[in-house]
């Protein structure tokens, strides 16, 4: 078996979407949330 | 006019043909070229995070998810999506705690790191009890959609289980985790093509005058779009709570430490684009579901304005049809008509006095009623079906198929039994793929040969893969026999994912955890999950909370009382 851990790139400070990770993961949390409120008012629309 | 189980046409086959024939061969061609251990198993290390998340969301999305999701909207409703709305949470949780230390760790397995951090018992016990549930449920992943298109398409279950079983196999033995990953993202872009058709479908076939408002109005009326239910009641199923606390543990558990999950994103090419595959999901998977229920509620709005089939299941229709007398059955398929027709003119009538400014409250109240009334045939046509079987009768799976032969052409039924086909296969390959990484890591080099030339483990690897997929078949083949034993597998998982989840939640987030602490807790996170389970009705999807907390507090408790001896690596 060959050295897994020899030469992996760990590039936690590359983040391409949104700039550091605190915001990507933010980004996720308000989408969540904003899904969630979407899909309340979807429930209860008056169609 | 009754809706058939129509057959295929020849464009059909064509193109269920073509997509079998095709995926196989590219899964074969993305798979040359495998020479170590690290290529077959996590395909180098090289995968691109949007590959890596499609194929993370394809493992998950099983044909029965498919079939069966639309189906449970179509009898109950979109309530089942709160079942996801704790996944973005998770996916975040994974990513800032248990993913960094499985990349930097260089792992194979999740439960490879439990050695390093605690002990090989820990290690052993975490991967058989992922090699017993996965292994057993795997079969079920198989004969389920098998079972299904076979009643469909008019094949025997042995047929439908070797073509997606053998053609499964054959990739996923020679291409490994590459050949996973890359026919993955193919099968969920064609799952997401076949979603927005079928929902393009549903939406096109509506009566004209009856707008998609109507529809969806209609569908209100029956609380089938209502998917945020607060109730505070632990033994309701799905709820906000539910979902977002149990959902999440659930969640947490699969994606963080279930070995299927776990090799999609440790393929990534770095930390980054491991991480970003669970994110996409994040994103992606609650939209996904909906449009998955949205389609078996619009199914289900189709099926006022044609006359669905007295039961769902071809097979046990015409099991009916002869062991029942002529007279009865005739009788219960006139009572079921009436009630249809009764039921079609209500909605009708509901339409009209929403866009005439008629007595909209009374027209939703006879609609009701005469939902009522069909409610009532249609479990009168079951219990005909129980009566012959002398087993409970359950179609749910068979709506959505049902509805694909009888009203889709031009190839598009062909396409769409594609999708079901690709949702089985993309769930079945990544599978195959994991049990054989366990075995080999957690096992055979493990205990066995814990030393050989990387050729002789990737030649072993070759086997357990085959092995596995053989395995799948025989049970599959063998789970018609099995009858509620098949629901035994299906619950089997779902006693320890949370005392697993808590294991590795002792890993990382207390450093001061022992080995003792980990195995015992482990232990007695399984046992409060079983009690639990028997003496009390609260809903599955707390089972996960109860295991990972009790494992962290007995764990610890452990820890503090009698530690026991420090871990390997730190003595």
């Amino acid at each position: 078996m060959p050295q897994e851990t020899a030469g992996r790139r760990d590039d936690e400070s590359q983040v391409p979407l949104f700039g550091t990770w605190p915001r990507i993961y933010g980004a996720v949390v308000v989408s969540a949330l904003v899904v969630m409120m979407l899909l309340t008012l979807f429930s209860g629309w008056p169609f | 006019m009754t809706a058939g189980f129509g057959a295929l046409s020849r464009a059909d086959w064509v193109v269920l043909a073509v997509y079998l024939v095709a995926i196989v061969s590219f899964g074969l061609w993305m798979g040359r070229g495998n020479r170590r251990v690290d290529d077959f198993f996590l395909a180098g290390r090289q995968m691109r995070w949007w590959a890596a998340g499609l194929s993370v969301m394809a493992t998950q999305v099983s044909a029965i998810t498919f079939v069966g999701t639309t189906g449970q909207a179509y009898t109950k409703g979109m309530s089942f999506l709160a079942f996801y709305l704790g996944l973005p949470f998770a996916m975040v949780i994974l990513s800032i705690t248990l993913v960094p230390f499985f990349y930097r760790a260089g792992v194979f397995t999740a439960y490879e790191y439990l050695e390093r951090r605690f002990d090989a018992r820990t290690r052993t016990l975490t991967s058989l009890l992922f090699l017993l549930s996965r292994g057993l449920a795997l079969g079920v992943t198989l004969y389920a959609p098998s079972l299904v298109l076979s009643v469909v398409l008019g094949w025997s279950e042995t047929a439908t289980i070797l073509l997606m079983g053998g053609a499964t196999i054959l990739y996923v033995v020679y291409g490994g985790n590459r050949s996973v990953i890359w026919t993955d993202v193919v099968q969920m872009g064609l799952i997401w093509v076949g979603i927005f058709i079928c929902v393009g479908v549903a939406i096109t076939r509506l009566p004209d005058g009856f707008a998609l408002r109507d529809a969806l109005a209609l569908a209100q009326t029956t609380g089938r779009l209502e998917t945020m239910d607060p109730s505070l009641d632990p033994t309701r199923p799905y709820t906000v709570w539910s979902g977002l606390f149990g959902g999440m543990f659930l969640a947490m558990a699969y994606f963080g430490c279930d070995q299927s999950q776990v090799q999609r994103y440790l393929s990534g090419r770095s930390l980054t684009e491991s991480r970003l595959s669970l994110l996409f999901n994040a994103f992606l998977k609650v939209p996904m579901q909906f449009l998955i229920l949205l389609t078996g509620v619009l199914v289900f709005v189709f099926f006022h304005f044609h006359a669905p089939p007295l039961l769902w299941n071809r097979a046990e229709l015409v099991r009916v049809e002869r062991a029942v007398p002529p007279a009865e059955l005739q009788r219960v398929q006139s009572v079921f008509e009436a009630a249809h027709l009764e039921r079609r003119a209500a909605a009708e009538a509901f339409a009209l006095a929403r866009h005439d400014g008629g007595d909209e409250s009374a027209a939703r109240e006879g609609y009701l009623a005469a939902g009522r009334r069909l409610d009532e045939a249609e479990a009168e046509a079951r219990r005909l079906a129980e009566s012959v079987s002398g087993e409970p009768y359950n179609d749910t799976n068979y709506i959505f198929p049902t509805f694909i032969v009888s009203q889709l052409s031009g190839g598009l039924a062909g396409l769409i039994i594609a999708v079901i086909f690709a949702a089985a296969m993309s769930s079945l390959s990544g599978e195959f793929n994991s049990l054989a990484t366990a075995s080999l890591v957690d096992f055979y080099r493990r205990y066995v040969r814990t030393t050989a030339s990387d050729g002789h483990y990737l030649a072993v690897s070759r086997l357990f893969t085959a092995f596995w997929g053989v395995f799948a078949c025989l049970v599959a083949l063998e789970a018609g026999r099995l009858g509620s034993a098949i629901e035994v597998v299906n619950k089997f998982g779902s006693y320890f994912y949370g005392s697993i989840l808590g294991v590795f939640g002792l890993a990382v987030l207390t450093p001061s955890a022992r080995p003792r602490g980990a195995f015992y807790g482990l232990l007695a996170g399984m046992t409060a999950v079983f009690v639990v389970s028997q003496l009390t009705a609260v809903a599955f999807l707390w089972y996960n909370v109860v295991g990972a907390v009790t494992v962290f507090l007995v764990g610890l408790a452990i820890t503090a009382v009698a530690p026991g001896p420090r871990p390997a690596g730190t003595r």
